[in-house]
């Protein structure tokens, strides 16, 4: 998955576990940006009574870095609050909610927005509210209007949402955890000595799934510095030190000092990349500190089992990793950004820090909708990922081809990629994503219902 | 009595925010702290208001329809606030203490010993 669930320990607190980053100029509103960390993976849309809501004790934050430090320059905060109407019912709606402010609704959230840049912060939204859940027609008719009254216009030209969206993000999860198998190709997988498999299409096992999303349209001269088009974005989610389980009230107190428990730039890398033993020891450092984890990237561990799952198919890869050359090419995606001059009329370098940031340059306009490559920057599309990320990109299909060595002549002419390199993925597509992404703010597709997903 | 040696870190942010960077040492050792953190935490303050969920400023944050009860765990929480106590090491009097979105470290091996005894 991008990163959901990617590590031991935040793979226990869902609550606070990112699992995708998007940041991509806003293509209806090309004078902005818009930034979006969703939480809480694979929610199960019948999964009530009681719903899926954010973490009140849960300091949520988007972070920009536009000096290439891999630090950050402007944090925007999210802190949630509950309440409860009536604790004397189980229900969470007691009849239908047909508006942000329905007094049916029993059990709602609202949120606190502050922008922390340099020493100063200010609070610049309080008290706003989130939607609730999509339950079904019955409890949740009229779903997109009501979702519609939790976007709030903070001034400056800020938006934010924040709630529950329909997942985006699209992967055949229950085949490559199956030793890397990827149905399309797994008529080549060694198998292991057992039966082999004929090829098949992809199935997403993320649809018909949500996410909580916390979504901020911000004025690109409000995030970058004069000359410097280039932000890294990223995401954490902390907790306070200290967490007693009180008995008497049925309750936790928290007390202490908010410490980092989880962190997202780039999808996939704290995923694949950061071995077992170090993934919750990278979810608790800012970017800054990635030169710790910079062989991961540059020798890959998958580049290495891609040979091996897949015997024959990858003679040039296996001669590259063999070779032990690091791989500058996924530290130019993953950690720098790609510098001038090495893709012609494109740049997304942040400079020598290495740091695992959601590089975005937002000098680049947004491709048109039916121009789009959901490859990317792969597909000749400089406005998709690894500059930025749409909602639609195939991040999946884009790094399983850069690892698999796509992307190595970009520092080496004379390395050609095996064949099967640039046709690598695992069969899906936006279409694989039953509902849409909106056109609008905040993007991402509807929620879908309990009622019509009960399963 | 006590020879204190006090560290206090406080404020709501975590060492990733813009203008609150912990030092990496500082935040390697919060994290070895929090992994110690089992072995010895008490609530020292806390049996008073038995119903503390958070340690934010309720005020601002309580919404106009919040039942009764719940508006009152949060006032519990401004008016005293649970503090925590964690015993690094009793023999060398190591201790944390822990309010709000701050902590203190101290050294104390007489507090430190009364903590223990209390513990048996």
């Amino acid at each position: 998955m991008s990163s959901h669930r990617e590590a031991p320990e935040i793979s226990k607190d869902p609550v606070a576990d990112s699992t995708d980053v998007y940041t991509f100029v806003s293509p209806d509103k090309p004078d902005s940006v818009t930034l979006i960390a969703n939480y809480i993976p694979l929610q199960s849309p019948a999964g009530g009574p009681n719903f899926y809501e954010f973490g009140d004790d849960v300091l949520y934050e988007i972070h920009v870095d536009n000096n290439g430090d891999g630090q950050a320059d402007i944090t925007w905060q999210f802190r949630f609050t509950t309440t409860v109407a009536n604790p004397n019912t189980f229900l969470y709606n007691t009849g239908p909610i047909e508006s942000i402010g329905s007094p049916n609704w029993n059990r709602r959230q609202s949120y606190d927005v502050t922008v922390v840049s340099g020493f100063s912060e200010a609070t610049i939204g309080s008290g706003l509210a989130s939607p609730p859940c999509n339950i079904g027609p019955l409890s949740t008719p009229n779903y997109g209007t009501v979702a519609g009254q939790a976007v709030h216009d903070l001034g400056n030209g800020i938006t934010v949402f924040a709630g529950q969206r329909a997942e985006a993000f699209y992967v055949d999860l229950g085949s490559i955890f199956d030793l890397g198998d990827l149905r399309p190709f797994e008529n080549l997988h060694a198998t292991f000595g057992l039966p082999g498999l004929p090829a098949a299409p992809g199935v997403n096992a993320t649809n018909h799934l949500n996410v909580h999303s916390i979504a901020i349209q911000v004025p690109i001269s409000l995030v970058t510095r004069s000359g410097h088009p280039t932000i890294g974005v990223w995401t954490t989610a902390s907790r306070q030190r200290v967490r007693l389980w009180d008995a008497d009230s049925g309750m936790n107190i928290d007390a202490g000092p908010f410490r980092q428990v989880s962190r997202l730039g780039n999808p996939l890398v704290n995923e694949v990349l950061i071995p077992l033993g170090h993934k919750d020891q990278w979810n608790s450092l800012p970017p800054s500190d990635d030169k710790l984890f910079a062989g991961y990237v540059t020798q890959p561990g998958l580049a290495a089992l891609l040979p091996t799952l897949y015997p024959g198919v990858f003679p040039n890869l296996a001669a590259l990793v063999s070779s032990g050359k690091p791989r500058a090419d996924l530290e130019a995606i993953l950690l720098t950004g790609i510098p001038a001059g090495i893709i012609p009329g494109f740049q997304n370098f942040t400079g020598t820090v290495l740091a695992d940031m959601l590089r975005l340059n937002t000098s680049i306009a947004p491709t048109p909708a039916g121009k789009q490559s959901i490859f990317g920057l792969l597909g000749g599309d400089p406005a998709g990922f690894p500059n930025g990320r749409r909602v639609t990109d195939d991040v999946v299909a884009i790094e399983l081809r850069a690892i698999a060595g796509v992307t190595y002549p970009l520092i080496d002419k004379s390395f050609t990629p095996d064949a099967a390199a640039g046709q690598l993925t695992d069969g899906l597509t936006p279409a694989s994503v039953s509902a849409p992404p909106l056109g609008q703010f905040p993007y991402l597709g509807v929620p879908y219902s309990g009622y019509d997903n009960p399963s | 009595m006590s020879s204190q040696d006090e560290k206090r870190a406080s404020g709501p942010e975590p060492s990733g925010s813009p203008g609150r960077r912990l030092s990496r040492r500082s935040l390697l050792q919060g994290a070895a702290t929090a992994g110690a953190a089992g072995l010895a935490v008490t609530a020292v303050g806390a049996a008073a208001s038995p119903a503390v969920a958070a340690t934010r400023t309720p005020a601002a944050h309580a919404a106009p329809e919040m039942s009764t009860a719940a508006r009152g765990h949060g006032e519990a929480s401004t008016a005293a606030g649970p503090i925590m106590v964690h015993v690094r090491d009793a023999k060398s009097g190591d201790i944390e203490v822990f309010s709000g979105t701050s902590q203190t470290r101290l050294r104390d091996k007489d507090l430190a010993a009364r903590i223990a005894r209390a513990a048996r």
